[in-house]
């Protein structure tokens, strides 16, 4: 047989053309929610376990005084307060550092290099992998919400909060994909133990007032909570869901405002260091290691 | 060269030798070089300990001390909330880390290596654990140092009511841990089953009352009733009741719990053994040892 023979049996008559960035990512939303639909059993358990938070703090609600709920001008209903404030949180951080797990199967695996010797670039990859992850993480946001509403939570919803609570959510998963994008580029480089996917999850549950209003923690620590955007999220969600605000409140325009600023400040800064991490890791031929 | 000389080059001159504990000691020392291996990951653990205790400080805050003290446990939660968070982290501990470290193994290819040794695959099992059990025990300690010295919660620390808590601490693993190698067994065999451990221990932390008290339950009796099937829901009000209300091992209380807890290791821990040894061995006459 000759080399031509062999060449024309090997090449496949699918006709290669460009393909765009949205549709990569796309594919890559596909191609990771047909994994994960393999575990159904997985997806299940994985609800429950998320349910069990909102159980305890059920519980825990019930030996709780609403003062300082109060105090911080929320409505007095520490149920509904902590289950907003625990959704969130675990929503964003599983959204968060399942990026960053992704890129460690993918390195487990050993189909990163496969991936990137191919002509989609790393931030298409990025994009349809934390797209994902954000998808993924609204399921469980929701059955989180659904199990609180069984559990008595009281939302105040009129047409104002909710156009208010739907910008912020969206201004909420815009600014943490840039924090898991800053997450990726850590793991590329240090492979495991990635400090800012550890620095968001405890810092912002210390501070960013997840299980108690801010006006708990002593002033010299207040401070540290302004570095987050779930801070400013949790707040501006809890004053439309729980208060029935809208954007004629300052407080939400305040937190919309901050929310905006982070992202324009941070996501720059955040392409940057990814390319430095990944063109590093690049270099020392290390991108497939794990 | 000839293949004498090659085998010379590549022998090892060390005795091999056949001694369990020394091979236990090995995995046990090949676990913590790893462990040391990530020093990041080490050191954010260590301060997320002292992120957890804070974390539930500042809860305690809100908490109305008479409707606690209803509950019979005191009116400091941040004392009844210690008691839970640096027990519970034993509990994950028990119940996952050898499953999670078995099908680590698996997944990296090397079980069927080390089974094809003539290590004691026992020794190598227990040695396995050794990592979740050091890193829980830094995070126990680290908890109750930083809430009792750091923030104030009041437990009662004299001989009497340590050696009690670590009488109820030691059948609480015990107990748990046979658990723990039910499930590594059952994993070795049927692989993805992590999710399932996982649910168990999210469950287990649940229905103990690690963050409220269980009087609470009473509302709820089905509910009430399923928190009385697992053993660490008995550790923990055991040890709760040691540390704040300072309980001896006269309370009726403290001995109930001792003797299910015993109760528990004795069936737990033969059929935790038996699944792990089926376990194993059926992943060695199905040739998947290293399939994942």
């Amino acid at each position: 047989m000759k080399v031509e023979d062999i060449v024309k049996y090997m090449a496949e008559n699918i006709p290669r053309g460009r393909v765009g960035a949205v549709e990569k990512a796309f594919a890559f939303i596909i191609r990771d929610f047909k994994i994960w639909w393999t575990y159904k059993l997985w997806i299940t358990l994985d609800i429950l376990s998320s349910l069990t938070f909102v159980a305890t703090y059920y519980f825990v609600s019930m030996i709780i005084t609403p003062q300082a709920l109060i105090d911080a001008g929320y409505a007095a209903d520490y149920l509904t307060f902590s289950v907003i404030g625990i959704s969130l949180q675990h929503y964003v951080f599983t959204s968060v550092s399942s990026l960053s797990d992704a890129i460690r199967e993918e390195q487990w695996n050993g189909t990163m290099e496969t991936i990137l010797s191919s002509t989609t670039s790393f931030r298409v990859f990025l994009l349809g992998e934390s797209a994902f992850r954000f998808i993924i993480g609204s399921y469980f946001l929701l059955a989180s919400l659904g199990m609180g509403v069984l559990l008595g939570i009281r939302l105040v919803l009129n047409p104002g909060s909710i156009i208010a609570a739907s910008v912020l959510t969206i201004l909420l998963v815009a600014s943490h994909m840039i924090i898991g994008v800053l997450g990726a580029a850590m793991i590329l480089k240090l492979k495991q133990g990635d400090p800012i996917v550890w620095a968001f999850s405890w810092l912002t549950q210390l501070f960013s007032g997840v299980l108690y209003p801010l006006g708990l923690l002593p002033d010299w620590l207040k401070w540290v909570g302004n570095a987050f955007p779930l801070t400013y999220s949790l707040d501006g969600l809890r004053r439309c869901l729980m208060n029935g605000e809208g954007f004629d409140s300052p407080m939400i325009m305040e937190n919309t405002l901050k929310l905006m600023l982070f992202i324009m400040v941070v996501l720059p800064f955040s392409l940057w260091f990814f390319k430095k991490a990944y063109d590093s890791t690049r270099r020392e031929g290390a991108l497939g290691q794990y | 060269m000839n293949k004498l000389e090659i085998l010379k080059l590549f022998m090892v001159e060390e005795k091999r030798s056949k001694s369990s504990l020394r091979q236990l000691s090995a995995v046990i020392w090949a676990q913590l070089k790893m462990m040391l291996a990530y020093k990041s990951w080490l050191i954010m653990d260590l301060l997320s300990t002292f992120a957890s205790v804070v974390m539930y400080y500042f809860v305690g805050m809100q908490v109305d001390p008479v409707r606690l003290s209803q509950s019979g446990w005191g009116t400091s939660y941040l004392a009844f909330s210690l008691v839970g968070v640096a027990t519970s982290n034993y509990l994950w501990a028990c119940l996952t880390r050898l499953s999670h470290s078995i099908q680590h193994e698996i997944r990296g290819g090397t079980l069927e290596t080390i089974a094809v040794t003539p290590i004691n695959m026992f020794m190598f099992f227990i040695g396995l654990t050794a990592r979740g059990y050091l890193v829980s025990l830094i995070y126990l300690v680290g908890v109750f140092t930083i809430g009792v010295y750091g923030l104030g919660a009041k437990l009662s620390f004299t001989p009497q009511s340590l050696l009690l808590f670590i009488t109820l601490f030691v059948l609480m693993l015990v107990s748990n841990q046979a658990l723990g190698l039910v499930a590594a067994g059952i994993i070795m065999v049927y692989k993805r089953g992590d999710p399932l451990v996982f649910i168990l221990a999210a469950v287990n932390e649940f229905l103990a009352g690690v963050l409220y008290p269980l009087e609470l339950l009473k509302r709820f009796p089905a509910v009430q009733l399923l928190s009385m099937l697992f053993p660490y829901t008995y550790a923990l009000d055991g040890m709760r009741r040691v540390l704040i209300l300072g309980a001896s091992i006269l309370d009726v209380n403290v001995l109930t719990d001792m003797v299910v807890l015993g109760v528990f290791s004795m069936v737990l821990v033969p059929l935790g053994l038996k699944m792990l040894g089926w376990g194993y061995n059926r992943i060695r006459r199905e040739g998947t040892t290293s399939s994942y």
